[in-house]
């Protein structure tokens, strides 16, 4: 992938919209847990939010690669890194819609399986629905 | 250096186009990236003012002044002025010196080169094979052909009819009918244009016919790998499933579970933690078999070389061609509405004192173009041994150096010298970025930035001014080859065991003597000079693309005075199209190499084909041109579909 700043933020906010959306609606509906939880779409809130943010590092660190590109393996260490810092944030200060007694294995179940899905996606639903996409840096819009 | 003269010879290489450049300059002499911010003159002096289109240059670089009998360079810049490798704020010059600023490499010499004439092998106007022999000139051949009413700028519909020629009339017609129309064609079908509606004039029924001959040629054979990505595939203008993901398939469903994990390893972390992945050659031709099969390019095609092309005045344009065969003459007009523009490479570019040596003593044999079929070359090589000079540095060079490595296992009285023109000690530089080198060869996944394609660089190429596109296409263009780490072992080896070695130096003349090449480079001083004995010489400098190597494209050219970029080559907008060709509601557009130097630089690979293919169905889907819809979402997963269960588009 060779994405530009517009084009991360516009994919990562319709993917995490649809597929992400799809991916927690059995945790939060309790399908997967004994009770349900709405603070998944909350953790998925805040992956959107935050994730605006790391957008701008990740695309100032894709000046220093002369091929401008983003490879899958620095997408998931880039997923590592973001599940790295939620994590942190949500246990040592209180971020709202989700109570600090989370069970980490939860969060991490449902975040690998919302990123899998995501990076997926991208590399398949987005290039066959949107033509276009892969021209412009991940912009669908 | 004759003093009264005070004139100078420089040469180097183009860092985009690689052509060789060769200028004769008065001293003093600046160099450097702005014309205003170089002195005019000097104690009175006029200066001589050369302008390197290059951010890596400074605005004024380096200036060179003839003083007490000798030459004196000056560095003016931050980034250092080098002669020969080594950093001087205020060194002499003398003849055969290398001097470098920012990705120029410039060799000086003191005695003009008589080498000047712009040397080619051009492809065979009916058979399309490499034609040494062939003069570019002689098949612009005058006679009744294009009939005379060609002549003039906007052609009568009536007086068309009226030469009793026959004449076809289309919507879409494609010329060239190789990898650049079949995409266009395949992007047409693709949005709702049918079979009937178009028409591919070439030479040769299979699209890839002319690319898979180079590629033989240049030593790719099926089995091998194109320098190509994983997910640009001519025959799938979504790029999924993409070719790593096919043959990891195929791997997998014959058991070879071990190579199909390494190839979706390789396109995950490819290029940082896996060597790039890229396409076998078969593979690449099978996919479009299957897709002109679908298409129903058989259908489309038609065979024929286009003579000229003239506006009409029914808003159409007329297409003159020949499909004379040896024994029976034929020719036609098409009358279509839009027209796309593919013709490829005109030529090869073949080194001036290599095309010398040739002309002098009709060897054919023992210096070769790397794109010309030389296989002889090797079979030489293995039954008798023998040594080989490569020229050039870039991709072919080192798919080259491979198959003498592979002969070489069998007969190892085999030597390899590699002469280059400059030592290679730093990457391209841009921005925050820099390219790797080892032992003096350039690495690069792909023959532009992997973001030329589609990321940040593409947006950056096309927002920019002329002035700008020239410097940017210099910073990111330059001979380079893909980081293969067989190749990588090859040279390594081949260095420390002695049998590969490489030379630098400027190429003076080469002669025959005793069965062998010799290739004479001027040595530093006047007297020095070096001698290099080959049995063969391989030139692997590249391809020509100017516009005016083309016939068709040189008529079209100073017919209608249509405008050239700075690389000699035309002038299209952001959609492709060449806008003066614009006739009413028609339209013309272009694509491939012979696009260099505008709005997007990777127009000479399969993924930037289907760049330009999208930008002209787009732009043809919104002035509604026949049949043509524009593929929203669900249109594109619907075609989508048929393409994956092997279905006619339309």
């Amino acid at each position: 992938m060779t994405p530009t700043l517009l084009g991360r933020w516009q994919t990562r906010l319709l993917l995490l919209a649809t597929i992400g959306a799809f991916v927690t609606s059995p945790f939060a509906l309790g399908y997967l847990r004994p009770e349900a939880s709405f603070s998944f779409f909350w953790v998925l809130g805040y992956v959107a939010i935050f994730g605006i943010a790391w957008d701008i590092v990740y695309d100032y660190l894709q000046k220093f690669r002369w091929d401008r590109d983003w490879p899958g393996v620095l997408q998931l260490l880039a997923g590592i890194w973001e599940a790295a810092f939620l994590a942190v944030i949500l246990k040592i200060f209180h971020l709202p819609g989700i109570p600090q007694e989370t069970s980490l294995f939860w969060f991490a179940l449902h975040y690998s399986l919302v990123w899998l899905s995501v990076y997926i996606s991208a590399q398949v639903i987005m290039r066959i629905l949107f033509l276009r996409w892969r021209f412009h840096g991940g912009q669908w819009l | 250096m004759n003093p009264d003269s005070r004139q100078i010879q420089l040469n180097w290489v183009d860092p985009t186009t690689k052509e060789q450049q060769k200028l004769r300059l008065k001293l003093p002499i600046a160099i450097g990236r702005e014309l205003s911010k170089m002195p005019s003159t000097i104690h009175g002096d006029r200066v001589s003012r050369l302008v390197l289109e290059s951010t890596q240059v400074s605005r004024f670089h380096a200036l060179i002044l003839f003083e007490q009998g000798q030459l004196v360079v000056t560095n003016q810049s931050q980034s250092g002025t080098f002669i020969n490798g080594i950093s001087v704020n205020r060194g002499v010059l003398n003849h055969g010196d290398q001097l470098q600023m920012g990705n120029y490499a410039i060799a000086v010499t003191f005695v003009a080169s008589s080498l000047e004439t712009d040397s080619v092998i051009s492809f065979h106007p009916d058979t399309d094979l490499p034609e040494p022999e062939v003069q570019r000139k002689t098949v612009t051949a005058t006679s009744d052909f294009p009939p005379a009413i060609f002549q003039s700028q906007q052609i009568s519909v009536r007086d068309l009819y009226a030469t009793n020629l026959p004449v076809y009339q289309i919507d879409y017609v494609a010329i060239g009918a190789g990898l650049g129309s079949f995409i266009w064609v395949d992007f047409l079908r693709i949005f709702g244009v049918k079979v009937r509606q178009i028409v591919a004039i070439g030479l040769e029924k299979q699209p890839y016919a002319r690319y898979q001959r180079l590629c033989l040629n240049s030593q790719i054979p099926l089995h091998e790998r194109l320098r190509s990505n994983s997910d640009s595939c001519p025959d799938n203008i979504w790029g999924w499933p993409s070719y790593a993901i096919r043959e990891a398939w195929r791997d997998f469903y014959k058991g070879k579970i071990n190579s199909a994990l390494q190839y979706l390893w390789q396109v995950f972390a490819e290029p940082t933690l896996a060597e790039t992945y890229t396409p076998r050659a078969g593979n690449v031709f099978d996919s479009i078999d299957r897709e002109a099969k679908r298409i129903g390019w058989h259908q489309i095609f038609r065979y024929g070389r286009v003579r000229a092309i003239r506006k009409t005045d029914d808003e159409r344009y007329a297409i003159a061609y020949s499909c004379s065969s040896s024994n029976h003459r034929d020719r036609a007009i098409v009358l279509a509405r839009y027209v796309h523009l593919a013709t490829g490479y005109p030529a090869i570019q073949f080194l001036p004192d290599l095309q010398k040596y040739r002309e002098k003593t009709q060897d054919f044999k023992s210096v070769v173009n790397a794109y010309e079929q030389h296989e002889h070359v090797y079979k030489h090589l293995e039954r008798y041994g023998g040594t080989v000079l490569i020229r050039g540095r870039g991709i072919v060079a080192s798919r080259i150096v491979q198959r003498i490595y592979e002969v070489r296992q069998r007969n190892r009285n085999i030597f390899v010298l590699h002469l280059m023109r400059s030592p290679k000690s730093q990457g391209n530089k841009f921005d925050a970025a820099q390219r790797q080198v080892e032992n003096h060869y350039e690495f690069q996944p792909f023959n532009w930035p992997k973001a030329c394609w589609g990321g940040e660089l593409r947006a950056i190429l096309e927002n920019a001014s002329p002035q700008q596109r020239q410097q940017f296409l210099k910073d990111w263009g330059g001979t380079t080859t893909a980081a293969r780490s067989d190749w990588r072992r090859i040279v390594q080896e081949g260095i420390s065991q002695g049998w590969y070695q490489i030379t630098f130096g400027e190429v003076e003349r080469v002669e025959r003597e005793q069965q062998n090449t010799i290739t004479y480079i001027k040595g530093k001083d006047l007297q020095g000079q070096i001698k290099l004995q080959a049995d063969f010489i391989i030139d692997a400098t590249g391809l020509e693309a100017k516009a005016k190597s083309n016939p068709l494209l040189d008529d079209l050219v100073t017919h209608y005075n249509l405008p050239l970029n700075h690389l000699g080559r035309l002038a299209v907008a952001h959609d492709f199209e060449i806008t003066e060709m614009r006739s009413g509601k028609g339209r013309m557009y272009a694509a491939g190499a012979i696009t260099l130097g505008g709005p997007y630089a990777a127009v000479d690979s399969f993924l930037g084909l289907q760049y330009a293919a999208l930008r002209s169905a787009d732009s043809l889907a919104a002035v509604r041109a026949p049949g043509m819809h524009r593929l929203n979402c669900f249109c594109s997963f619907s075609q989508w579909c048929k393409w994956i269960t092997n279905q006619s588009p339309v």
